[in-house]
């Protein structure tokens, strides 16, 4: 079924190991593993974008080839993060014995860095328990949010960022198979504006494929800046010009309408700073609020009280204090 | 359990039908119903808590010297477990009594655990040979329907105020207790004719005073004083008063925050907006950080920070009159969450269909109504004609933004 899937990250996801680009040590290494249809309990690392999924897949598929399904579950740990997961859904996936003839199941943890602690400290005795019946794949962005004990249960793979021309070839494959013509320049600017990661290089030349199939490096490039919370300029000019309210008013309905988090706010504040018409002393005042108040908001502070105490400052700025 | 220690709701439940007040419409209908019995085998007392639905019932069994057999919420009560209990019930006589009513109490009550239960009543009153009453808050929900065809319905309605005021009036004559009329009459008001919570509220008022009733039950007061609160913090000097202004009331910090950020921005301006922001700021981190770690004893300085902390900035401001507001904040993040469901429930099906979580969809969602823009993918999706439409709606809202046009061959 996926392999007619209209989204294009599906459709042009990988399904064998000698499709995925890049990352050609790790793939050797796990196709080895998997050959031998006996896996470790692994940790993909790496930024988002380059393959981690994908290679679970692909390593499910491999081992269990038709009864993968029954035999696979994918949770997502930033979105079912607390430590009831664990102990539910995990385990009761995990104590049952696996279906065909299969030797184990696989968990796949994704986003595994999001987990709370508590439930990475409830997922290391589940891991060792069930060895026999199931092994566990987990990703993460960052290894060092994933507890020691679990790290050491696992064979740690380390993703790179996706280079250029991995990214170019990918590119290429769907061009053809799409009938959409690309120049060299926009493929350019497709790889810059994904900093390496090839869910959104695919996501934007689908995008970009539903307006025009000639793509071009303006298209992707206004399809990119659309992206960006302009509006974040308007609230923080409100703010400089002594408008508190109207500025409060502003940056309330850029993060509603759209459901922006705080901590996106406080990154488009941060790169917005530079370009404003203001003294570069009082710049740097700036940042170092923002910086603060940032620090703040990962500590887990309310989102609206912290950027409104931010704008705060940016009125002083704009009186030049 | 001594009578004495009953809770007054207990020990001055209606036994008799004359007893029970406000709803003679109600007593008519039930008592035609069981002298008529078995033209209909069935009954169903519907309405609001505390409008005498148990107490007719029961008043009912003790006039006509009935066993009232009954079920409750407490009860399982899936197909199965209303089987075993209620055949034998609706077959066997009495031992001493003539006769027997069941009562299923609580209908509202059969939830998806209960399988069957619904189907199950309507199977028993078909084949009962005693009367069935049933009690419940909502009868209108779809599950009901078959029910009520097979039902007759008595509607009872919320009791007047002054009929609330009637009761406790006799009760603390019963109790030869006496409370001021005003406090009476903010009970009556406040039970919005829900007599049970009228009487838990008079036997509050008896056992700890009326004056902690007045300030915990009125709305209306609790706001005054959050205006008071609101004048201390902002408009006088900062002292010993001002850092311990909270405990005079019963909101909790966390609202007391809202209010206080609704209303800086009008009150303060320029330093000391910075100022006041910087304070409420720390007093929000150390509510994190209470939070977090379970440390309450931080909760004297996000206090602190709430009190002091932004009435210190009062001095730098120019003194002008302003009208505090009520925090607006949650209500526009609630009016928000109902225009956002819609771009949820799309992000959450996309993302269970790509494999990636939905915090991860999120950031991909502002490309969602261009990629996601044809029947077969919304097919895919099985999304619903509301999504579809949403996205049709915000796929041209892009075009248009962004002049997209220009780039179509």
């Amino acid at each position: 079924m996926e392999n007619n899937s209209n989204i294009w990250t599906e459709k042009y996801r990988p399904k064998k190991f000698e499709e995925v680009v890049g990352q050609e040590d790790i793939i050797k290494k796990v196709q080895n593993l998997a050959k031998a249809m006996n896996i470790p309990h692994m940790l993909f690392a790496g930024p988002a974008g380059t393959g981690k999924s994908t290679l679970a897949l692909i390593v499910v598929k491999d081992l269990f080839g038709v009864h993968w399904k029954e035999n696979y579950l994918e949770l997502n740990a930033s979105d079912e993060r607390g430590i009831d997961v664990v102990r539910q859904k995990v385990k009761d996936f995990a104590r049952t014995k696996a279906l065909g003839n299969v030797p184990f199941k696989v968990i796949f943890l994704d986003e595994a860095d999001a987990l709370t602690k508590e439930a990475q400290q409830a997922l290391r005795r589940t891991m060792e328990n069930f060895t026999g019946t199931c092994r566990f794949i987990m990703s993460c962005n960052y290894s060092s949010k994933i507890i020691d004990p679990i790290q050491s249960r696992c064979v740690v793979f380390r993703f790179k960022l996706l280079e250029k021309k991995d990214i170019e070839k990918r590119i290429k494959v769907i061009a053809e198979k799409e009938e959409l013509q690309i120049d060299s320049s926009a493929v350019e600017m497709l790889y810059e504006a994904s900093e390496g990661d090839c869910r959104r290089v695919i996501n934007l030349l689908q995008a970009a494929s539903s307006i025009s199939p000639l793509i071009s490096k303006e298209l992707i490039d206004t399809l990119v800046s659309s992206a960006k919370p302009t509006d974040i300029k308007i609230v923080l000019e409100y703010a400089l010009s002594g408008d508190f309210l109207k500025a409060k008013e502003k940056l309330l309905d850029v993060m509603l309408r759209e459901s922006v988090s705080g901590t996106d706010i406080i990154k488009a504040i941060q790169k917005e700073v530079w370009n404003l018409q203001i003294d570069s002393e009082l710049k740097v005042k700036l940042t170092e609020k923002t910086g603060e108040i940032e620090f703040r908001l990962v500590e887990g502070s309310d989102e609206f009280i912290q950027l409104e105490a931010l704008l705060a400052s940016f009125v002083l700025a704009g009186r030049g204090m | 359990m001594t009578e004495k220690q009953l809770p007054l709701i207990e020990k001055y439940r209606a036994k008799k039908f004359s007893e029970i007040r406000g709803q003679d419409m109600a007593v008519q209908e039930v008592k035609t119903f069981l002298k008529t019995f078995p033209k209909k085998r069935a009954l169903i007392l519907s309405g609001p808590p505390g409008t005498g639905k148990t107490c007719l019932t029961t008043a009912l069994a003790n006039e006509f010297n009935l066993e009232l057999f009954e079920l409750n919420a407490s009860d399982l009560r899936n197909k199965a477990s209303l089987e075993e209990v209620l055949k034998p019930a609706t077959g066997q006589q009495s031992l001493f009594k003539k006769g027997k009513i069941i009562l299923m109490d609580e209908a509202d009550g059969i939830t998806g655990s209960d399988r069957g239960g619904v189907t199950e009543l309507i199977a028993l009153i078909g084949k009962t040979s005693f009367p069935i009453i049933i009690t419940a808050n909502n009868i209108w929900q779809k599950k009901f329907s078959l029910l009520r065809q097979k039902c007759h319905m008595v509607p009872l309605k919320e009791l007047k105020e002054p009929i609330i005021i009637e009761i406790l009036k006799d009760v603390l004559t019963k109790e030869n207790k006496k409370i001021n009329i005003n406090t009476l009459n903010l009970i009556a008001k406040k039970s919005k004719g829900d007599v049970r919570s009228a009487l838990n509220d008079l036997q509050l008022v008896i056992n700890l005073g009326e004056e902690v009733f007045i300030t915990d039950i009125s709305d209306r007061e609790k706001e005054d004083s959050i205006f008071n609160i609101l004048k201390i913090v902002f408009q006088s000097q900062t002292d010993e008063k001002t850092i311990n202004v909270y405990e005079s009331t019963e909101m909790e910090l966390d609202e007391i925050s809202l209010w206080i950020e609704e209303n800086i921005p009008t009150e303060y301006e320029g330093k000391a907006l910075v100022k006041a922001y910087e304070s409420l700021s720390k007093a929000d981190v150390f509510k994190g950080r209470i939070y977090r770690q379970q440390h309450w004893r931080f909760l004297v300085y996000q206090s602190f920070f709430l009190s002091a902390g932004i009435s210190s900035a009062t001095k730098l401001k120019t003194n002008k009159f302003t009208q505090y507001k009520r925090p607006s904040r949650i209500l526009k993040i609630w009016m928000a969450n109902q225009k956002n469901a819609k771009k949820k429930s799309i992000v959450k099906k996309y993302s269970e269909q790509t494999h990636i979580s939905i915090k991860k969809a999120m950031k991909e969602s502002f490309l969602l109504p261009l990629i996601l823009n044809n029947k077969q993918v919304q097919k895919e999706l099985d999304l619903d004609e509301n999504e579809q439409e949403y996205l049709l709606e915000k796929q041209g809202a892009i075009i248009v933004a962004n002049n997209l046009n220009k780039f179509k061959l």
